[in-house]
């Protein structure tokens, strides 16, 4: 305490050790506070509470800040606070948002062309799919992690997740499909 | 590789790099339109994923933590504004409490007749009772009183050892005048048996009740004082 006192008001070095954190988590919110809010929103399919959960996340983030050591890994840093913060929340226990109420999901069909309605419908289809099989997808396309990352983020093994993303991809592929000829049918 | 690990593989990621693999998509013309159509999948799947994000969230996330910090500041700020007054207290304390400690009496009672050098010159002629009346209003002599007039009494005035009240006599020896202090017993203060200075002789003792100092020019009136005191005052 008295150490961080003596930084700030009587070295000019240290104050700027503070500085430069202060512009490395400006840049670590800047670069990846969209994934992270999209992925916080695919998790809990809310708005509002992605937006808490990720204010969350970064402030956690600010105070370990000195922790993360390789600013490459900074992602799969943040996904990992972020899947804690989120788990929380459940054990506050709250509101009950577990299963994603899709109907809270943007509504870009007011606009209608028909690549919005398309868009509107693979979200729905997204929304619907098990928490378990959509979280792998969701680190594999947001995040871009490979499978071992995934495995290793998420704390399975590989061929579990290898094994939910094929049927994460099977699933939606088939309900996009199904609806494809609806659709079709429909119009 | 068989058919089905690489639907597995194509499922799994679509956007696989391995060799095999890639020479998997190469060898039929079907595998080409699978990987194109799961590759078709995961661009519409990533672009719906891209739900809108608040264009203020970074800057409300950055100033959620410079709030944070800020209170941090604060609070820190707080806590050494708080550490610096208890140590002040503390000090300031432990001086009223050095105050407390050992009081030389000799000391005192030689500044004392200086300082209040008038003493010595006035004549109020005191009657022993009026002496009593005072001894009798500081509690902390208990019952000590003078049984009869303790020769002439030229002055008396209470008087303050270090936040003891005390009582202030001049007396007439058997030459000169000799200045009686009569201070209440207390654990602190030290006393000399006998002290002096370059003008002054001192001599101490104890009653029951009270310390007993006495000063003069003469050390012979200081002990025929002494044996006065210490037959009428009791």
């Amino acid at each position: 305490m008295f150490a961080n006192w003596r930084k700030k008001s009587v070295e000019p070095a240290v104050s700027s050790d503070m500085l430069s954190k202060q512009r490395r988590y400006n840049s670590l919110v800047k670069a990846l506070h969209a994934d992270i809010f999209r992925y916080a929103y695919w998790l809990c399919g809310d708005k509002h509470v992605a937006e808490d959960i990720t204010q969350e996340t970064f402030l956690r983030a600010w105070r370990a800040l000195d922790s993360l050591k390789d600013d490459k890994a900074a992602k799969a840093w943040l996904i990992t606070i972020l899947r804690r913060e989120n788990a929380r929340r459940f054990e506050r226990k709250q509101f009950d948002y577990s299963d994603v109420e899709q109907d809270t999901l943007e509504d870009n069909i007011s606009n209608s062309s028909e690549e919005q309605t398309e868009q509107y419908l693979i979200r729905r289809q997204i929304g619907k799919l098990d928490i378990e099989y959509r979280e792998p997808l969701l680190l594999q396309l947001i995040g871009g992690f490979s499978g071992d990352e995934i495995a290793e983020l998420m704390e399975l093994n590989r061929n579990t997740v290898m094994t939910r993303l094929f049927r994460a991809r099977s699933q939606l592929k088939e309900l996009l499909e199904k609806n494809d000829v609806r659709g079709q049918s429909n119009g | 590789m068989d058919e089905l690990k690489f639907r597995r593989q194509a499922y799994e990621d679509p956007h696989n790099q391995d060799a095999d693999f890639l020479a998997q998509i190469n060898a039929k013309p079907e595998n080409q339109a699978l990987i194109n159509e799961l590759k078709n999948l995961d661009t519409k799947l990533s672009n719906a994923l891209k739900v809108d994000v608040a264009e203020d969230l970074a800057d409300k996330l950055i100033l959620r933590q410079q709030l944070q910090q800020h209170h941090k500041q604060r609070r820190q700020t707080f806590f050494l504004v708080a550490m610096a007054a208890s140590v002040a207290f503390v000090v300031g304390i432990s001086f009223s409490l050095l105050r407390l400690g050992p009081i030389d009496l000799a000391e005192h009672a030689l500044a004392h007749v200086y300082h209040e050098d008038i003493a010595l010159h006035v004549d109020q002629n005191v009657n022993f009772s009026q002496v009593n009346a005072q001894l009798a209003s500081i509690k902390d002599f208990g019952n000590a009183k003078f049984t009869q007039q303790p020769g002439k009494v030229y002055y008396t005035s209470y008087c303050d050892f270090q936040g003891v009240k005390s009582l202030h006599l001049v007396l007439q020896g058997e030459q000169s005048k000799v200045t009686l202090f009569i201070v209440p017993l207390e654990k602190r203060m030290v006393l000399d048996k006998t002290f002096a200075d370059g003008k002054y002789q001192g001599m101490g003792f104890e009653t029951p009740d009270a310390f007993i100092l006495l000063i003069g020019e003469d050390q012979a009136d200081l002990s025929y004082i002494k044996d006065e005191i210490k037959n009428i005052f009791i």
